[in-house]
């Protein structure tokens, strides 16, 4: 066998035994490296680079290998599983690096971390004074976690006691100008439902790059064709008009009137009115 | 110029199309909360549009030249 030859099949055999011993190993290994995951990556690399290109030594050498490198820390990982001491020990604690809004010099040193570093990875958090923190911590996997003051915190709606509409998540129904049936019928809709929004948008099909529906069955609608307007469903927004409308027709009425006991009714009725108004406000509206 | 019964005839029917729109809402959301919420709120307007319904029979028999508008 010629030597290119050779380096080809070992070249692929490594990456495909490569590959099923990242399977085993997991997802974790991509994002979440844990310090052995990361020695393990490293290693492993190496391993099957040798396999590839060292033509001297048996292959089944860097097999085996490899296998102890990749079966190990799935080992460890069941053993850090069930013991608080040894997870701690593989996988390393998290350090805090400020408390209470002040930095742990301390710590920051036992990290090995300088002023910069740790403003570095603050601005990548989008804090830009440190006078804004409450808390960070250096995670096991290097990131900083960051807690503002909670006078620094975005507002959320509660802060604000604002009733807002439920969170949604929305399905995508059109991708690429075809009907994708099982979201479709995740969200509770039919083609023939599709069909009539597409009608009342007046879009062809073909033309959709992408489709997406939320629970209140409003359908969002991107087309090839960006010169074309789609009407952005109005229907909710119309109806929160006339109710509108219509209170303030009551209220007129309830002033116009000269019947005492029909002023009473309009009166009534404008403030029940109102109340659905507020009531309805949040969802129809967003 | 619109007299009184006509106005109130206009919002009624408004009104009317308000509710039906709240309750074709309350169909076709498939939120719990959003059902509910729709479904009171065509419940609340349904009596408002009674109320108004009544009161446009009351400006017929009062001005019986605009009945039918």
């Amino acid at each position: 066998m010629p030597d290119w030859l050779n380096i080809l099949l070992r070249s692929l055999g490594a990456l495909a035994y490569l590959f099923i011993l990242t399977k085993i190993i997991g997802k974790r290994q991509i994002k979440q490296l844990t310090l052995i995951e990361y020695i393990v990556g490293i290693t492993i690399g190496s391993i099957a680079a040798f396999m590839a290109t060292e033509m001297d030594g048996p292959i089944a050498h860097s097999l085996i290998a490899m296998g102890v490198f990749a079966i190990v820390p799935v080992l460890m990982e069941w053993l850090t599983l069930k013991s608080k001491v040894l997870r701690d020990f593989f996988e390393g604690k998290s350090t805090i690096l400020i408390k209470e809004g002040k930095i742990l010099e301390d710590n920051l040193k036992k990290e090995r971390l300088t002023a910069e570093d740790l403003l570095e990875q603050l601005r990548l958090k989008n804090v830009f004074r440190v006078a804004d923190v409450e808390f960070a911590m250096m995670e096991t996997n290097g990131e900083l976690s960051v807690l503002l003051k909670s006078e620094k915190q975005p507002v959320t709606p509660q802060q604000l006691e604002l009733t807002v509409s439920p969170a949604e998540e929305s399905q995508v129904v059109i991708m690429d100008g075809v009907i994708m049936d099982e979201p479709l019928a995740t969200a509770g809709y039919n083609r023939r439902w599709v069909r009539t929004q597409l009608q009342k948008a007046g879009v062809a099909l073909e033309n959709v790059f992408l489709g997406q529906v939320d629970k209140s069955g409003e359908l969002y609608l991107d087309l090839y064709d960006d010169k074309i307007q789609v009407p952005a469903p109005q229907a909710m927004k119309r109806t929160f008009a006339t109710l509108k409308k219509c209170q303030a027709d009551l209220e007129l009425f309830a002033l116009a009137t000269k019947s005492e006991q029909a002023k009473q009714t309009y009166q009534r009725d404008a403030e029940q009115l109102q109340q659905v108004i507020d009531q309805v406000k949040p969802f129809l509206i967003r | 110029m619109m007299t009184v019964g006509a106005q109130v005839k206009q919002a009624l029917a408004s009104l009317k199309g308000a509710q039906a729109d709240l309750e074709s809402f309350a169909l076709s959301t498939q939120n719990k909360q959003a059902k509910q919420m729709y479904t009171e709120a065509a419940q609340q307007t349904q009596a408002i549009v009674n109320n108004l319904q009544q009161r446009v029979t009351e400006l017929e028999n009062e001005e019986p030249q605009y009945k039918g508008f």
